[in-house]
């Protein structure tokens, strides 16, 4: 699977999407509405990035070290799949490519939000020029 | 989505309290209902997978007379199983993963109920019919020399996990992990469980653990195909179109779930019902080969083990009298239908010997109708065929312990006794 380089690429893709989320007029206030704080941790380059939804802020490095409601560890190249929707959130699970902390009940919130950002993930990409990241 | 502000009704059935009673109680209390007010309007329950009823969330329809939910099972252009069909609310990625063609509407829920069913050919049920009887004499034999088991856990709950591992071609040495990750799943809104874990981390694991064993079995059965029912569902093809990996994923879940605790519940309220009638246990013994065909409906009507399921009005409606509006939540009460005195001469008797084509303890007879439906049947006939064979005076001892739940109709915990055998 093709993935990002640094940690900067991490946070400029992935913390991007959650920026392009919380700015659109119909998934930003569903955000926010849910209340939660959601945490990511990404290996292969190492990454945090931490989402305060209903504050709109989008934290990373020494600052996203926070406590949060849930709390997503996975690899670099495992959030660039998810975010294409190229993976499965229960066989990545049981595969140990993801593992969750926090509470899962909020966490299901979030998943049906993400799947209507799947197309915005892979334009910002193509803007970007970074076909290399799109898996076919 | 509507507007409408209307009254709930003086009866409330949303009530917790009202699920911690006894089946006896509640039906009581639906009776009522049925006479009554067969569609009435009732505040909303909480689900512990999503936390607390939201203020504004709006009431739902119970329907809980018999011809009602044949109506509700039938109108699948009105009443829209894709928003959910359990009673509590369910996270929609929770649909996706587990619940199949379950909460799937037409066109899809054609399509892909069609290349589910191409699979099971008659040559592999009958295969896996000489299985469970097999299975079902090797459970019961096993504790045979006992005389004093907690039938639960040594006869109801062992059969059904078995027979969807052994239909599906799980390895042997998962089994284990399946059958405990399937158990996770079905007792989340059971209190024992979800004390030690929260419920949705409860179900998620569970589901999870399932997609992980389903799909190493997929991979497999792609790289060296078998003449199992996965590598049939690998290959299915109706019209052009075929099953996808995650398709193939969420049917197994859906299995584990709609396959299991079903099936292990009747087992138990059957061996109830057998030791309280026992002029009904004497009629069936007499004639065990030429009853028990008609007698296995019976133990469903009576078990009645899936009690409740949910559809979301999709068009204004007409039912008994009230206007269902679209987007209002419709609850079938099918323990109710099944008591329903219109439907079934003195439904409040266990009588083996009963006309039982209204019951709906499998579904209203709609496009949803169980798809189980006779390999539960094949099930519940191998385990009281041996039972009664092999235990003749098995009986259920003292008071079960009920599951408090708004879906099961569950047995936690029986007692049964026999003699024992040498
Ligand atoms: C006594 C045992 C069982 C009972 C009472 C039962 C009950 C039900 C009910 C009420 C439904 C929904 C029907 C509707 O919406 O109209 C259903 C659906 C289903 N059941 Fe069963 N079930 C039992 C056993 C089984 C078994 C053993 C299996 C499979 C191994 C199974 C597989 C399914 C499936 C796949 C569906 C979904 C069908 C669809 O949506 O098209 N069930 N069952």
């Amino acid at each position: 699977m093709p993935g990002f380089a640094t940690t900067e690429e991490i946070n400029k893709y992935i913390g991007g999407i959650f920026e392009k989320a919380l700015d659109d007029t119909d998934i930003g206030p569903r955000l926010m509405a849910t209340g939660m704080t959601l945490r990511m941790n990404f290996s292969d380059p190492e990454a945090v990035i931490t989402v305060d939804f209903p504050g709109q802020s989008i934290l990373t490095g020494e600052d996203a070290i926070v406590d949060a409601d849930a709390i997503l560890s996975m690899s670099a190249d495992t959030a660039n799949g998810y975010w294409q929707g190229k993976v499965s959130l229960p066989l990545a699970m049981a595969k140990g490519k993801l593992t969750i902390g926090g509470s899962a009940a909020e966490l299901l919130k979030l998943a049906p939000l993400a799947k209507d950002l799947h197309p915005v993930y892979i334009s910002m990409l193509e803007e970007n020029d970074r076909h290399d990241l799109i898996i076919a | 989505m509507t507007a409408t502000k209307r009254d709930y009704d003086t009866v409330d059935i949303s009530d917790p309290a009202f699920w911690e009673k006894t089946p006896d109680e509640r039906e009581r209390v639906f009776s009522v209902l049925r006479r009554e007010r067969p569609v009435s309007w009732q505040r909303p329950i909480s689900s512990p997978l999503m936390g607390e009823v939201n203020e504004n969330e709006a009431g739902y329809w119970a329907v809980v007379r018999n011809e009602d939910i044949v109506t509700v099972s039938r109108r699948t252009d009105v009443f829209s199983s894709a928003r959910g069909v359990t009673f509590e609310d369910m996270p929609s990625e929770v649909l996706e993963m587990a619940s199949s063609i379950l909460t799937m509407d037409a066109p899809r829920h054609t399509k892909v109920r069609k290349l589910i069913s191409s699979t099971f050919t008659p040559k592999r049920i009958s295969l896996i019919e000489d299985q469970i009887y097999r299975q079902a004499h090797e459970i019961v034999r096993g504790i045979a020399h006992l005389g004093d088991v907690e039938f639960v856990s040594a006869v109801s709950a062992r059969l059904p996990m078995w027979t969807i591992s052994e239909m599906i071609g799980i390895p042997e040495e998962k089994r284990e992990e399946v059958r405990e990750a399937a158990n996770l799943m079905i007792s989340w809104d059971d209190d024992e469980v979800s004390d030690a874990l929260d419920p949705a981390t409860a179900m998620l694991n569970g589901i999870s653990t399932l997609h992980g064993v389903c799909q190493d079995v997929i991979d497999a059965r792609r790289a060296s195909p078998e003449n199992d029912l996965l590598t049939a569902l690998v290959q299915a093809e109706v019209d052009g179109a075929s099953l996808t990996d995650d398709e193939i994923r969420s049917f197994f879940t859906l299995l584990c779930v709609a396959g299991n605790d079903t099936t292990k519940q009747t087992t138990t309220h059957t061996l109830r019902a057998l030791t309280e009638y026992p002029d009904q246990r004497r009629y069936l013994a007499e004639d065990f080969d030429g009853r028990i065909d008609t007698a296995v409906l019976e133990f469903v009507r009576w078990a009645s083990p899936v009690m409740t399921f949910g559809r979301t009005a999709l068009k204004r409606f007409e039912l008994a009298g009230r206007t269902i509006e679209p987007g209002d939540r419709v609850v079938m009460f099918y323990a109710s239908g099944n008591q329903d005195e219109t439907a079934f001469d003195s439904p409040e008797r266990f009588d083996l010997s009963r006309d039982n084509r209204n019951h709906v303890a499998f579904g209203g007879r709609g496009p949803h109708y169980c798809l189980g439906s006779h390999l539960a049947k094949t099930q519940l006939k191998a385990i009281f065929s041996e039972l009664l064979t092999q235990l003749p005076d098995i009986r259920a001892e003292g008071e079960p312990e009920y599951l408090a739940s708004t879906f099961i109709n569950g047995i936690k915990k029986q007692r049964c006794v026999f003699t024992a055998q040498e």
